[in-house]
């Protein structure tokens, strides 16, 4: 269990890209960048990096001796997480030639370009070179980008029917986003009531810091406009192309101008999204140029720097009710939470799972309970996304006790008490699946119910009763062995 | 030649089988389809759901609620362990 | 979820990249520079440092860098610039800004890289060209001033690291009892200096030279080396390596290859170094330089209070550093014709100490 888990539903969707898909992306520099920087362990940044002028294939057995056998571990997590994202390729294994890997060509050359800066790829952004209105600073694009990203999140806690739904002059979100957040199944609408409810993908979602939060929805809109073109729809805009966008988009510079005229067709019409989701901001008087938001230029970064830009944005948002995700929670072994914040939002978000008792001038205290607890379970949040909130929010004194002695971040007492209490409900585990039974004899019984379990389905057995469970994906398999068992005995006979 | 048959295998204590056992006879065997031992049991996959409640109703009918003190204010010892 | 586990408790850590900031000495010694000319011009030495340093930053965007040029007769800051560069007295002022301009305009227009990079790269190399202008055939001593620009970086890194170290744990100074006190084991930020050297170790600067390996060492900095001349090997740099537990790299067979080590050797920072195997010195030059006449010396007397070293007795056997009256026994007496033949001396000649190659590195002396 680590913070660093919000990184995740990216590699999982890029994992899940094909080779093909790879190839084009690696073609722009600032994606190869961005996936180099955000996406892999340290150890494999330095394996590239040592590759990446070497003339020739790198011999495994090299790689072998150059990494200490005490890191063998690390190693092969990082050579699976370059393959995965198709960073290098590795020869087959073949008995003339000792095994080697490279790095894919495409990456090779992008990754190179990132960092002679050689090349016309544009893909670090075309400055504006129109003059640039004087109220369009740091701060203004901060409070632009939390509050568009607020409203989004108001959206969401709003469903949940804890808190009133404030009036504080917006409207919420645009359709589209709030299309998207259907689609994506954060709320759903309950009947035929138009009151939204938030779904446990929705929670997830809301106790997620902020980076992850962006990335999530970005890969909901991604998801959507592909499911929109298989289907036939003319969005103008393809998954692979918005992505290398919003990657190139990660290696802008904050507060400054960039040209929309410089960008292709099907980028510029990303662009009215990009504003929805307060990534971008483009001035009403000149639509020629567009300034990237910190929610954009923060999207390749490193947690620890998250938790920097998380404190600066605090520092921007002073005086206008408050940050969602200032890391102001500090819990005691005795239950005890603080929160330091005066928003609405992150107050109602510690009251999903929280007994909150007092509430001072930017100060909530309360307590964890088992009821507290098991109301947010029984709402559909799981342990798991209470105590990663808790853990991406912690005050920066938990950090530093943490890190001075050495111990987890959290109290491991309410770590894993958080857990018990969320057990204490689940009596039960279910499974579906089908269950054999009737067979002719014990011989036969003896051969199915081994080979279930080899094949790794089998949930349950009784050798006595001659009953076994397997799970659901597991019959076809197990049908196929039970008739060419049959057949055998029918051809024996 | 061996049957299959498609249910829903429930893992649990015995003690909350003997409460699924007892909703089951309640309904006229509607819903286990085997017993199979103390702690595992075979049900209809289309009345899972139903069961879970009705499960979920009777064990806050018989399980009290342990811990009322959240109410009091007062400092609870710390636990130096888990720090 | 389906099982009460208690044996393993799930911890709940931070894993973030501990930034990691990255101090390059430059050696602008224009004779060593001459020397490689035809292996490796400057121009093309500094290009690859470039490469080598956008590598460093792409590891995660709070990684650092900062330059420093050692001259022959200064150390100058190449990036980030120091903030009195602009009214440097020497009459180049007009031609920084003229410079800069330039710069910020064709950075400006350039969208084919990262801006950061970019940043950087014209900030070197604006401060390298006025450093070159304003160097002058007269002033050429034929070493270069290391010491000076190690202790120039290592109080970069202090200050830098004072700023990632986490805030006073109360900002209320009246309240230290919430004062956590920080064991250094996690250190907020590897910070490590890299000198690319193309001279020889001067030894006239052997104490404040190992002053700074010291200080260094003390804070847990590695020195790495990259040692490209043929001709000379920097001998107080191999020492600096050891001592600090950096790596000494000599790329005097195929400077050319400079990038392929700097990227290849020296990119592994604290973090990546406990897990790959560094590049080894088979053989590392121990040789100190005397306080006398500042020569390097394999054999030479040293002071048995303050460990001074000495090249020969010093006038009046009096040590030079802190003026105690050495017993220098019968050394140095005229070889008497001895009578006796039997008599044998068995003690050794009191203050002199033999350090050669193999000798250790822990009794390099510290004046004061």
């Amino acid at each position: 269990m680590s913070v660093n888990a919000n990184s995740s539903q990216l590699s999982e969707y890029l994992e899940r890209l094909p080779g093909t898909t790879f190839r084009r992306l690696y073609q722009q520099p600032s994606t190869a960048f961005a996936i180099f920087r955000r996406m892999l362990p340290h150890l494999a940044k330095t394996i590239v990096m040592a590759m990446l002028y070497m003339p020739t294939p790198f011999l495994l057995s090299d790689l072998e001796i150059w990494v200490k056998p005490t890191a063998k571990r690390q190693k092969d997590q990082a050579l699976s997480i370059l393959r995965a994202l198709h960073i290098i390729a590795v020869t087959v294994p073949c008995r003339e030639t000792p095994q080697s890997m490279t790095l894919t060509a495409n990456f090779k050359s992008s990754l190179r370009f990132a960092l002679e800066g050689g090349g016309d790829h544009n893909s670090f952004g075309v400055p504006s070179q129109l003059p640039i209105a004087a109220d369009v600073d740091i701060a203004f694009l901060d409070k632009y980008a939390r509050k568009k990203w607020d409203d989004i999140l108001h959206f969401v806690v709003n469903s949940v029917g804890l808190i009133d739904s404030r009036s504080d002059g917006s409207n919420g979100p645009k359709a589209s986003v709030k299309d998207l957040l259907m689609a994506g199944r954060l709320v759903e609408r309950k009947g035929a009531s138009s009151t939204m409810n938030i779904t446990q993908a929705g929670f997830t979602f809301l106790l997620q810091e902020a980076n992850s939060q962006v990335w999530t929805l970005l890969l909901l809109w991604l998801e959507a406009a592909d499911h929109a073109n298989k289907e036939g729809h003319h969005t103008g805009m393809e998954s692979v192309d918005m992505l290398s966008f919003l990657f190139l988009l990660a290696s802008l510079e904050l507060g400054r101008a960039y040209s929309t005229d410089a960008l292709t067709e099907p980028r510029r019409n990303m662009i009215p999204y990009l504003v929805d989701f307060g990534l971008i901001y483009i001035p009403h008087h000149d639509r020629r140029q567009y300034f990237p938001t910190r929610l954009a230029t923060t999207l390749t970064s490193s947690e620890s720097s998250l938790r920097s830009v998380s404190a600066g944005f605090t520092a921007a948002s002073e005086g206008m009710g408050g940050a969602q995700d200032s890391n102001a929670i500090i819990l005691e072994t005795n239950f005890r939470m603080y929160g330091y914040t005066s928003s609405p939002l992150q107050i109602a978000v510690l009251a999903l799972f929280c007994d909150l008792k007092m509430r001072f001038q930017e100060l909530v205290s309360g307590k964890l309970t088992r009821q507290s607890v098991r109301r947010a379970v029984d709402m559909g949040i799981t342990a798991d996304q209470i105590i990663s909130y808790l853990a991406t929010h912690a005050h920066e004194q938990m950090h530093r006790v943490a890190a001075s002695a050495k111990k987890s971040l959290l109290p491991t007492v309410i770590v894993d008490q958080i857990r018990l209490w969320q057990l204490d409900t689940e009596r039960m585990a279910t499974t579906n699946g089908f269950l054999f039974k009737e067979f002719d004899d014990y011989k036969e019984y003896i051969s199915v119910v081994t080979f279930a379990d080899e094949i790794g389905v089998l949930q349950w057995r009784n050798d006595r009763k001659g009953m076994f469970f397997i799970t659901y994906a597991g019959l076809s398999q197990v049908k196929d062995f039970v008739k060419n068992k049959n057949k055998e005995k029918k051809a024996g006979k | 030649m061996p049957r299959a048959i498609r249910g829903v295998l429930i893992e649990c204590d015995p003690s909350i089988k003997s409460i699924i056992m007892n909703i089951n006879e309640s309904e006229a065997n509607a819903y286990v389809i085997e017993d199979l031992d103390d702690s595992h049991l075979v049900v209809q996959e289309s009345k899972v759901q139903d069961l879970k409640r009705r499960l979920d109703d009777h064990l806050k009918e018989t399980i009290p609620e342990i811990d009322r003190d959240s109410d009091s204010d007062r400092d609870v010892k710390q636990d130096k362990k888990g720090w | 979820m389906n099982a009460i586990d208690g044996s393993s408790h799930v911890e709940v850590n931070a894993t973030g990249q501990t930034p990691s900031l990255l101090t390059i000495v430059i050696d602008t010694n224009p004779r060593g520079w001459a020397a490689l000319k035809d292996t490796l011009p400057f121009s093309k030495a500094i290009a690859n440092i470039l490469v080598f340093i956008n590598a460093h930053l792409a590891f995660g965007n709070d990684n650092q860098v900062a330059v420093l040029a050692a001259h022959s007769n200064k150390a100058v800051w190449l990036y980030p610039k120091s903030p009195h560069s602009d009214r440097e007295p020497n009459g180049s002022t007009d031609g920084d800004v003229e410079m800069k301009d330039v710069d910020d305009d064709k950075d400006r227009g350039n969208a084919n890289k990262y801006p950061q990079f970019s940043a950087i790269e014209s900030s070197i190399l604006s401060s390298l060209q006025s450093l070159i202008k304003s160097t002058l055939p007269s002033t050429l001593p034929p070493t270069t001033l290391i010491a000076g620009a190690l202790s120039q970086s290592l109080s970069h890194i202090h200050k830098t690291s004072l700023s990632f170290a986490p805030p006073k744990a109360s900002t209320d100074p009246a309240a230290p009892s919430t004062a956590v006190t920080l064991t250094p084991s996690q250190p907020t930020l590897h910070a490590r200096i890299l000198i690319v050297s193309v001279s020889d170790s001067e030894p006239s600067q052997y104490i404040p030279t190992m002053n700074a390996v010291f200080a260094a060492s003390h804070a847990r900095i590695p020195i790495d080396t990259l040692s490209l001349s043929q001709h000379c090997s920097p001998t107080f740099l191999q020492q600096a390596a050891v001592i600090t537990g950096g790596v000494f790299l000599s790329a005097a067979l195929n400077p050319r290859g400079l990038l392929t080590y700097l990227m290849f050797g020296l990119l592994a920072d604290a973090e990546a170094r406990n897990s790959v195997t560094l590049p080894t010195q088979d053989s590392v030059d121990f040789r100190a330089a005397c306080f006398c006449h500042r020569k390097v010396v394999d054999t030479g007397f040293v002071c048995s209070i303050c460990l001074s070293i000495f090249c020969e007795v010093p006038q009046g056997a009096e040590c030079l550093t802190c003026g105690t009256k050495l017993a220098l026994g019968s050394y140095g007496a005229n070889p008497a014709v001895v009578p006796r033949k039997k008599k044998k001396r068995k003690k050794a000649l009191n203050g002199v100490m033999d350090r050669d190659a193999s000798g250790s590195a822990a009794g390099t002396p510290v004046p004061g």
